[in-house]
């Protein structure tokens, strides 16, 4: 890096356990807050914050939340899809029961709701590993979507099975519905992801987290020591389903302000899964990596050919996105299962010494 | 190298008793009965496919031996589940390396801290308070071991890029930071290097001295484990063949015979 540590003394086991102990690193971060929370706001078209930098950030959260269960703990799981579902069907029907609560904690209801029916479906895990837990969570996400469709109490009975998000105001300021603007929306939406990362990050670098990767690196010498593999997997089994509860209200109410069973289908669980694979599977930088990477890519894609000169017809861009996904899910899987996190890392690395070779 | 200062050897700490064990047709152990006493180094040797791991694993809850009876602290012990032998202070390494990979030194051996943090979700949440604060006290209790074994260099290294004996080094940190009444090692020596070996001696005996730890082991070289175990069960086909202090052992015909295999000229 053009910065390093020399200098920087740590004197006591607190500040070298902070989560950026370099100081170069916090600052950056002071100026990347201060950039997304006044910067982006101000400079920002209607255009871009809704259609990229709020699918991104609800993205963000759901790749967390997978990446929790299955980079973290090593639970492979299809089933993200049907937990967004429970997310935002079970803010729905609360918001819709009770009209006075604050959005804030229908949300987070939602998420309580969606984690509730996580634990459930990771109740298998105890018993199966690796592909057939990824089966027994794909039929946890056929369930939940059908479950979703037929049930008519879900969209409260409305006849075309397509309800809009009703709209919701915090602080005097409208996040949900018609009259919301984009760039409520979008602080409401980064405030959520910005507290959801910290608590991500808080978690695993502490007991819990040396838990979860106890279990995913070696289940029976975690146990020898003492984790209780149950408990442990399911526990990541709510907080990943909590986060993809959470992602799946805000992109019901906020990002598509509909909602609806079939956004939510297994095409979703596919993208958040390469997601986190492209990203980094056990890194919170590398699931906000993997989602602004799957978010931009299409529009790259569009503008790019454009720009040259070239433009392409939809269904061929639609095409050569599907592509480019294999292609470098391919890449990942072979050359760095740690994804662009794991690059981000040694380029950090090697840029310690450059440009000296040892 | 025979010890000077006699140490403080207790009464029984776990007691088996007419263990046996099979898998299908197979049977591992046959009515083994041995004990070990409090602050002692007991070896178990044997030739390949004896049964010393399946002993171990047995004491530590991950088989359930299918006759017998293991005695733990003067408790009878039903069919339990390895959490809850580590729970009552058993801890161990394997024979194959078994560290988390994926993880740092320092937060592998901070694994071996988890049932003694108990802090519960929400603080875990906050990473802050007393959630910090307790985490700050077991990283003092990890730097301890990390001193004592003198792997301060390695700390922050992920453990799949350590050296072979730095990694059986970590592993029985890792133990080491649960403060167990029992360490249960399985072949600490196994394919080490002359002085990997000594320095695994030195740091098996000093956590027997220093900590007053009862440690049972299982080595095959001969020579290590005749210089620092107090006692030596041997056994051969899942039986028990011999029973001792090591010179008694080291003596027996029925132990040359099936294992030393050397002493009959």
């Amino acid at each position: 890096m053009i910065y390093r540590e020399s200098g920087q003394f740590k004197t006591s086991y607190a500040t070298d356990q902070a989560i950026f102990p370099i100081l170069q690193d916090r600052i950056a971060l002071a100026i990347l807050l201060l950039v997304a929370f006044v910067g982006a706001p101000m400079f920002a078209s209607d255009y871009f914050l809704t259609t990229i930098l709020i699918p991104f950030l609800v993205f963000s959260v759901a790749a967390l939340g997978l990446n929790i269960l299955t980079g973290y703990c090593g639970q492979l799981s299809l089933g993200t899809g049907g937990f967004m579902a429970c997310g935002a069907f079970a803010a729905y029907k609360i918001a819709t029961a009770f009209p006075d609560l604050n959005i804030v904690f229908v949300f987070l209801l939602a998420g309580g709701a969606a984690a509730l029916v996580g634990v459930v479906f990771g109740l298998p895990s105890l018993r199966i590993k690796g592909f057939y837990l990824a089966v027994a969570t794909l039929a946890a996400q056929f369930f939940l979507i059908w479950l979703f469709t037929k049930v008519p109490w879900f969209v409260n009975y409305s006849p075309s099975g397509v309800i809009s998000a009703p709209p919701r105001a915090v602080f005097g300021f409208f996040v949900t519905g018609i009259e919301a603007t984009s760039h409520a929306k979008y602080i409401f939406c980064l405030a959520f992801v910005a507290l959801l990362a910290l608590v991500a990050k808080n978690l695993v670098r502490g007991r819990v987290g040396r838990a979860w990767m106890a279990i995913r690196d070696m289940d029976i010498a975690a146990e020898i020591i003492g984790i209780r593999p149950l408990h442990t997997k399911l526990l990541a089994f709510a907080v990943s389903s909590f986060y993809c509860g959470v992602a799946g209200a805000l992109w019901a109410f906020i990002y598509t302000s509909s909602v609806e069973a079939l956004a939510f289908d297994i095409n979703r669980s596919f993208q958040i899964l390469f997601m986190i694979i492209i990203g980094g599977l056990g890194s919170i930088l590398g699931s906000f990596m993997g989602a602004a990477f799957i978010v931009m890519l299409p529009i790259l894609l569009n503008a790019g050919p454009t720009a040259l000169g070239t433009p392409l017809s939809t269904s061929t861009i639609a095409h050569l996105e599907l592509m480019t996904f294999g292609s470098l899910i391919i890449f990942f899987l072979v050359v760095e299962p740690h994804g662009l996190a794991r690059l981000w890392q040694i380029g950090k690395e090697k840029l310690r010494l450059w440009p000296f070779p040892h | 190298m025979s010890r000077d200062a006699p140490r403080p050897i207790g009464d029984t700490l776990l007691k088996v008793e007419d263990v046996s064990l099979g898998f299908g047709g197979v049977r591992a152990l046959s009515g083994v009965s041995f004990d070990i006493r409090k602050g002692e180094i007991r070896a178990i040797i044997g030739p390949n496919g004896a049964g010393k791991s399946s002993m171990l694993n047995c004491i530590n809850g991950f088989y359930q031996p299918s006759e017998g009876r293991i005695t733990y602290k003067g408790k009878a012990r039903g069919a339990m589940r390895p959490h809850e032998a580590a729970r009552d202070g058993i801890a161990r390494t394997f024979q194959n390396i078994a560290l988390f990979r994926g993880m740092s030194t320092l937060d592998n051996i901070m694994t071996g801290r988890m049932l003694k943090m108990n802090r519960g979700f929400f603080w875990q949440c906050l990473h802050w308070g007393p959630a910090q604060s307790e985490e700050i006290e077991h990283r003092e209790a990890v730097e301890r071991v990390i001193d004592f074994l003198e792997i301060q260099a390695i700390r922050k290294v992920p453990v799949g890029r350590l050296p072979y004996g730095l990694q059986k080094r970590v592993e029985l940190g890792r133990a080491l930071a649960a403060e167990p009444e029992l360490l249960l090692l399985d072949e600490p020596m196994a394919g080490m290097n002359l002085e990997e070996k000594e320095d695994m001696c030195r740091f098996i005996l000093d956590v027997n001295e220093q900590f007053g730890t009862t440690i049972a082991l299982i080595e095959h070289d001969m020579g290590v484990v005749m210089d620092i175990s107090d006692r030596v069960v041997v056994l051969e086909y899942g039986r028990k063949i011999a029973d001792g202090d090591p010179e008694a052992v080291k003596a027996d015909p029925k132990v040359i015979d099936a294992y030393l295999g050397t002493g009959h000229g």
